[in-house]
């Protein structure tokens, strides 16, 4: 029992490490555009963080718990599984690229899986759905993003006080930073709600029954990974903040707001239809159409070539760590 | 000088072409896996409008 306490605080750990990480993204458009000062725009997202399970179904979840066989699965799995995870997180903080919190936790439960049982008993069509959405998502983001943009200042070209539009768009960030965070809240905070369900259920503190309908989580697992998640942007993650919604590109609020909006648009369609995304990948996809329908020049590649080298070797890199760490567990015990 | 945006979506559009198939049905979200073909014939347009846009800017000068 203790041993239980002890992995699910681990894994609330690293909910809020996820949030700290991965969360800055919703802000960074908000700041970067002067909209809302720093602490202002981390208590705006933190806030629709928290209430995005009373919005979007727990679908993802769902799938994160199922990512391995439930009949493998045991405290020393998800253990390994969230050792990988964390290791690369903290690893791409410290070298401050935006890589995927929601990967490197896929990768360590893959790792540690394989470590466990071999690769059988990982649950391909998630597996395949996430590993193609790592490219699709932010494409999903970019076109819509580049669409949005462009429609917007066709629409608007003719209209001569720019500080008006500014004004509205401004505004309007308001609102489009608050659908991003609440796809953020839904997402992310369930991919934790699935390994805690995983663990339960593999300790025999849930019911199987939690597989077939999510809706039977217990409100306990979906309050406190709502609330790590959110504390974790209220601590916010600034070194990523700065290359999302500086150094990528210059933002505007206009910018800003098609960039949300479409990225938005993405993780409620990902939430919807189960597919664990990164926010990270979606909102940098988002910010390069955005970049790239000024003109492909505005958009500072060799800072997305670094975040791409990141977001191809997080599920290899943590589940490398996560089997080492599985390994390690088998020969201390 | 060639148009490096209509070709960044025009490589983006075959990746996602390739892609596509290797999606999963799954019973339970049947969207998922009818993402690829709009996205790879949006990438098109996207790179047929980036096209024109650069041609007739080049015309103007």
């Amino acid at each position: 029992m203790v041993l239980v306490v002890i992995v699910v605080a681990i894994a609330l750990i690293f909910d809020f490490v996820n949030g700290f990480h991965d969360a800055a993204n919703s802000i960074a458009t908000v700041v970067a555009t002067r909209v809302l000062k720093p602490w202002q725009a981390v208590l705006w997202a933190a806030t629709f963080n928290f209430i995005s399970f009373l919005i979007l179904p727990l679908t993802v979840a769902d799938a994160i718990a199922k990512i391995v066989s439930p009949d493998v699965a045991s405290i020393g799995l998800v253990f390994a599984g969230l050792a990988g995870a964390i290791f690369w997180n903290v690893l791409t903080a410290w070298l401050g690229l935006p890589s995927s919190s929601s990967h490197a936790l896929i990768g360590g439960m893959v790792g540690a899986g394989i470590a466990k049982a071999g690769g059988h008993v990982v649950n391909i069509i998630t597996l395949k759905k996430t590993a193609v959405f790592i490219i699709f998502s932010p494409l999903v983001g970019l076109v819509l993003a580049f669409s949005m943009f462009v429609l917007i200042s066709w629409l608007i070209h003719r209209i001569r006080a720019r500080r008006a539009v500014n004004r509205t768009f401004r505004g309007l960030q308001l609102a489009s930073a608050a659908a991003f965070s609440l796809g953020h809240g839904a997402n992310d905070a369930q991919k934790t709600m699935g390994i805690i369900a995983m663990l339960l259920v593999a300790t025999k503190h849930l019911d199987k029954a939690v597989f077939k309908d999510s809706e039977l989580l217990p409100m306990w697992i979906v309050l406190s990974c709502h609330a790590a998640i959110g504390l974790g942007t209220m601590f916010g993650g600034w070194k990523i903040v700065r290359t999302m919604g500086t150094k990528l590109t210059k933002l505007e609020p206009m910018g800003g707001v098609c960039a949300e909006s479409a990225a938005a648009a993405t993780l409620f369609f990902a939430s919807y239809n189960g597919i664990p995304v990164s926010t990270t990948h979606t909102i940098t996809g988002a910010i390069v159409g955005v970049g790239s329908a000024n003109r492909l020049s505005a958009v500072r590649w060799n800072i997305a070539r670094r975040v791409g080298w990141a977001w191809v070797l997080t599920i290899p890199g943590s589940a490398l760590v996560a089997m080492a760490t599985y390994w390690i567990i088998e020969v201390l015990t | 000088m060639i148009d490096r945006r209509a070709i960044f979506f025009l490589i983006s559009a075959a990746v996602v072409a390739v892609l596509a198939p290797i999606v999963p049905y799954d019973e339970k979200h049947p969207l998922a896996d009818k993402v690829g073909t709009p996205l790879a014939i949006a990438l098109v347009v996207l790179a047929l409008l980036s096209f024109l846009d650069h041609w007739s800017r080049r015309s103007e000068h």
